[in-house]
């Protein structure tokens, strides 16, 4: 699955195919790998719970040929939080106090793995979709 | 913990030709790493029970191990990026 990735990237690199079509190759190369890595049984339940997302996917599609595509696995997030324990406590007050002044109030200290588990079960339901006036598409989501 | 990626493959086009091309074995940097590790965990040891017995509660043999899952964690990273003239590809596996 990998080696599909890669080819598609390559052909975009190369300018065999455009920009939008290298997004729907992906986003189809990665409902296949989810459906074949679901177990036989697997129906999502009703209250829409299932897998935790894998990656967080960054899309920008410009006019003008600039184009972004990133790929980050959420398993950084997870490890990342587990180094936020070793940051000294009056540092700690301090990212949070400047945090909170800039509209994120959250305690990073008290944030506990089940709290990340559950915004990263959440995320699976996120997608962001921006349409600019000049024609540029942002797109980010988690799958 | 994740196993460490193998891999990182980095292409740079211009003009739709291949100008860069890198496929770089991490695989072979993990032995070394891996020493490094090891002694660095042995020497954190050491410190972590005299800093246990005077009370302090952090480990840095646990920083040393959470700096290593992040590495695992990089697997799987992507980054395309295109302009006009150049485009960049850098995939960790």
């Amino acid at each position: 699955m990998s080696e599909e990735r890669d080819r598609i990237l390559d052909l975009l690199a190369v300018g065999k195919i455009t920009a939008e079509e290298a997004g729907r190759l992906l986003d189809a190369v990665e409902s296949r790998r989810r459906q074949t890595e679901a177990a036989p049984a697997s129906v999502v339940p009703e209250n829409g719970s299932g897998e935790t997302p894998k990656y967080i996917f960054v899309k920008v599609l410009s006019v003008k040929g600039d184009n972004v595509n990133i790929k980050v696995p959420l398993g950084l997030v997870r490890a990342g939080l587990k180094l936020t324990s070793f940051i000294p406590q009056p540092a700690m007050e301090q990212i949070n106090k400047s945090m909170g002044e800039h509209g994120m109030s959250m305690d990073l200290l008290n944030f506990k793995s089940e709290d990340l588990e559950e915004l990263l079960q959440a995320l699976r339901e996120m997608e962001i979709d921006v349409d600019a006036a000049n024609g540029d598409n942002v797109r980010v989501y988690a799958a | 913990m994740k196993v460490p990626p193998y891999a990182l493959r980095i292409r740079i086009v211009e003009q739709e030709r291949t100008r860069f091309r890198l496929w770089f074995p991490l695989f072979l940097l993990w032995p070394l790493v891996l020493v490094f590790v090891i002694l660095t965990l042995v020497v954190t040891a050491i410190v972590d029970v005299f800093r246990l017995l005077a009370g302090a509660r952090k480990s840095y043999s646990r920083l040393v191990v959470a700096c290593l899952a992040i590495v695992g964690e990089t697997r799987g990273t992507e980054v395309f990026v295109q302009d006009k003239s150049r485009t960049v590809v850098v995939t960790v596996r």
